[in-house]
């Protein structure tokens, strides 16, 4: 008993010293630079779906529900919700300790000036297309009525894609690209200069979530340590890395392997993983032939080595995975990995031959994305294999996505998803709602959609959403080759960094 | 020297309504859709439909071209559509950091150039012609943006002596802003410098060979002299014309070099609208570089029809 007195004693010791010096390693101050490789088109949140904004707003900005570490949608500006019944109605209280930047309280006059500025001028409509009504039921209450029952509304109202960021009613009141950046979040907006930079400080009048034990996603506790935290716009990998190395900016936020192994041995900088990223899809266009022949998408889903796809396209730094979620997301499955990565060239052949392929080159599209003309290569090397002839074309993504969303002028085309896995099954499953990818409208994914979105039972959603699975690789609506991760790099400085969808500059700190 | 300026007006004005009509011409060339750019691959068509709407783009091209030459005659040059800004509001932003890295760039090829072509034409088929002969070809054949990441890696990376990008406004900081532009400057001027340096000895070589240069050497005055007070100002015509040239190569190298070291310049705002198909942005800023140049050739020009009259005369 006493050793065990004595043991407890000495372990609870250790954690105090423990927890007191990395007390002491958390100090406020610090300016950090990230060098990141575009501009953003825009500050106003709610405008732009843009990566480069996300990695700025999601800083200065907030929503009424944001994602946890494993994406899971938690209170973030409300306090939680009460859904009636018949999942139409959704009641939000907002938390009452919160405060603008610009020293206004937050209430909710302002949720709803924001809801309803999102439905005029957001850049994803479809995230608040089913709501009907927004009111203020009380001064921090807000009551959210749909038009129909939309099992993934909570999905939607955190979304961090084009995030349905909360402002003030008066910047709210203002037309797209003409607010004010104003936000509630633990950092506020400094300046911005075209083609240069965006400068934020830290809010020193932050209220975190109380609910909140430290940080978790896109939510949680946020603790901003650092003064300022600049995004410098670098398009060069090349002199973002040298940016680094010579100490201008303190965080790269993406870095190429090779550049990844080189500072990874250096004691000066940390390279982190931000592992998943996205998904490697390879589309067909079905709307044409041959790739509106079930048999033929079946061979060529059969032929395909996607783990050799994977590792030259994305060296290092990939996972095969057959699910259209990421690991970890509750809907992840592994149904349908019977078909997947099979590289079966004996199968392949007997497919294609029962297919209305008869020769002929057809034609594959990818934007000039290095890993994307990888992936695009490596098929026509394999499909040769089989007797399917595959013409390349390559240009920049203006010019691609241009042909790719139409019917005609190309067969296959890759690129990667990566919001959409980590916003969840109803985002995986709207690309080919309609048949808006693959240009032919597919009733079975239409019926399962549209039952997924209606249905509010969790067990029953997870079935509908492997039916979804199954769907893609029984009908080979489309590939995917795996999971592709990014490296970024920090100098070793910066402490307590943990990698995310963005860079978050909150629970971190600059060592002298 | 009236009639002189008239008929450079005049060319001039021909050259802009033919840029304009290339600008606009982009449009048709280039592939890819500013709608599609600018929305995600999981746009809806309904959605590309409504921004190409919003933009105009659903016009037809004669509605498009007439919409473009009233606008531009009434000096709008259009609205960005990304920035969120008029065209001309971005150009502005973005001209004083230019210039002034042209301006540099220009000092640095000037100086080196004609200081290197003087050494060749004094020290004609010796050594020192020869290794300034060499380095000016070499200059010449070197890509900027890889000289930019060499100057990056040695002098930023290295020796830690200069930034190795981004860009301080003059007014906030002149001693950030030069130490800023020092790189990026010597970039941009170094791959003129060859070429500069190939001119200035060609011209002072045959300057040198002069009656009145032989003259001034036979007085027994002393070489420096007779190079820098006799022969340098006769030489410098032709080499002004070359600056001229020059002055409009900087313009175009500093899209490269801007990209290169991060500088908020113009250049980097026509590589930005290309990539984005912010054809507002790509064909105004084309043709406010094609009046910036064409005014540098008119100075250039009329400066040559002042130092030598038969120029104004022909």
């Amino acid at each position: 008993m006493a050793k065990h007195i004595i043991f407890g004693a000495a372990l609870a010791a250790a954690l105090m010293l423990g927890g007191a010096q990395n007390a002491l390693a958390q100090r406020k101050g610090g300016d950090v630079v990230i060098g990141i490789s575009q501009a953003p088109p825009s500050l106003d949140a709610q405008i732009t779906s843009a990566q480069a904004s996300r990695n700025v707003t999601l800083h200065i900005f907030e929503t009424l529900y944001a994602r946890d570490e494993n994406a899971k949608p938690v209170p973030e500006l409300a306090e939680g919700v009460t859904i009636s019944p018949d999942g139409k109605t959704y009641v939000f209280p907002i938390r009452k300790d919160v405060t603008f930047h610009n020293g206004k309280k937050l209430d909710a006059a302002d949720v709803v000036a924001s809801l309803e500025r999102y439905r005029k001028v957001g850049a994803s409509p479809a995230l608040v297309a089913a709501i009907d009504t927004i009111k203020a039921s009380g001064e921090h209450e807000v009551t959210v009525t749909l038009k129909q029952a939309q099992s993934t509304f909570l999905d939607n109202l955190s979304s961090p894609r084009a995030p349905i960021a909360i402002y003030p009613a008066s910047e709210a009141a203002k037309e797209a690209g003409k607010i004010e950046v104003i936000g509630t979040g633990p950092y506020k907006f400094v300046e911005y200069r075209p083609d240069s930079h965006v400068k934020l400080t830290r809010y020193d009048g932050y209220a975190p979530n109380p609910k909140g034990t430290g940080r978790d996603g896109f939510a949680g506790k946020k603790e901003a340590f650092l003064d300022t935290v600049t995004f410098r716009f670098m398009p060069e990998g090349g002199a973002r890395s040298a940016a680094l190395e010579a100490g201008q900016i303190q965080f790269n936020e993406t870095v190429d392997g090779p550049t990844a192994k080189r500072l990874g041995t250096d004691n000066r900088f940390t390279i982190h993983k931000v592992m998943p990223f996205g998904l490697q899809v390879i589309k067909f266009n079905q709307a044409q032939a041959p790739a509106n022949d079930v048999n033929f998408r079946l061979a060529v889903q059969a032929a395909l080595d996607m783990e050799e796809i994977m590792a030259i396209s994305y060296a290092d730094i990939y996972q095969m995975d057959p699910s259209w979620l990421y690991p970890g997301a509750a809907f992840h499955s592994m149904v349908g990995s019977d078909k997947y990565n099979k590289s079966d060239i004996k199968l392949a052949k007997e497919l294609l031959a029962k297919s209305s392929y008869k020769g002929g080159k057809i034609t594959f599209i990818t934007d000039n994305l290095r890993p994307n003309v990888d992936t695009a290569t490596l098929v026509q090397q394999k499909l040769k294999e089989i007797g399917v002839e595959v013409d390349i074309t390559v240009a920049d993504w203006p010019t691609v996505s241009k042909i790719g969303f139409t019917p005609t002028g190309w067969t296959f085309w890759t690129h990667g998803f990566g919001i959409e896995p980590y916003e969840g099954p109803g985002s995986v499953m709207a690309p080919w709602v309609n048949g808006l990818s693959q240009q032919a409208k597919d009733p079975e994914i239409d019926r399962i959609a549209a039952a997924f979105n209606a249905e509010m039972d969790e067990t029953k959603r997870k079935a509908l959403f492997d039916a979804f699975q199954k769907h893609m690789y029984d009908a080979a609506v489309a590939m995917k080759a795996g999971n592709y991760g990014i490296f970024q790099a920090s100098t070793a400085k910066l402490k307590n960094f943990k990698p995310y969808r963005i860079p978050r500059m909150w629970g971190v700190w600059l060592e002298p | 020297m009236g009639h002189f300026l008239i008929r450079r007006l005049a060319g001039a004005f021909l050259v802009l309504v033919l840029v304009s009509l290339m600008s606009f011409a982009l449009i048709w060339l280039v592939p890819g859709d500013p709608a599609a750019a600018f929305l995600d691959a999981s746009a809806t068509p309904d959605q590309v439909a409504k921004l190409r709407s919003a933009l105009g783009l659903d016009l037809s091209l004669p509605q498009q071209m007439l919409g473009w030459y009233g606008r531009i005659l009434s000096g709008d040059l259009g609205q960005s559509i990304l920035l969120n800004r008029s065209v001309t509001a971005a150009l502005i932003e973005r001209l004083p950091v230019t210039l002034s890295l042209a301006a540099l760039a220009l000092a640095f090829a000037v100086f080196f150039g004609v200081a290197a072509g003087i050494i060749a034409a004094v020290n004609h088929n010796r050594w020192p012609d020869q290794a300034v002969m060499t380095t000016a070809l070499l200059g010449l054949s070197v890509p900027d943006f890889w000289l930019g990441l060499v100057m990056v890696l040695v002098f930023a990376v290295s020796l830690g002596w200069l930034p190795s990008g981004g860009f301080t406004p003059f007014l906030q900081s002149p001693s950030e802003w030069l130490r800023g532009m020092v790189l990026p400057a010597l970039t941009l001027g170094l791959v003129q410098v060859g070429f500069i340096a190939r001119m200035a000895r060609a011209s002072m070589l045959d300057t040198l060979s002069q009656d009145y240069v032989r003259t001034a050497d036979a007085k027994g005055l002393a070489k420096l002299h007779v190079v820098l007070r006799h022969a340098l100002p006769n030489a410098m015509i032709p080499i002004l014309t070359v600056i001229g040239i020059v002055s409009g190569a900087l313009l175009g190298g500093a899209v490269i070099v801007e990209q290169v070291f991060s500088i908020p310049g113009i250049g980097r705002l026509i590589v930005g609208a290309i990539a984005s198909r912010d054809f507002p942005v790509l064909q105004g800023g084309l043709l406010f570089l094609a009046v910036v140049y064409l005014a540098i050739n008119l100075v250039v020009d009329i400066l040559y029809a002042v130092v030598d009259p038969r120029v104004r005369l022909a």
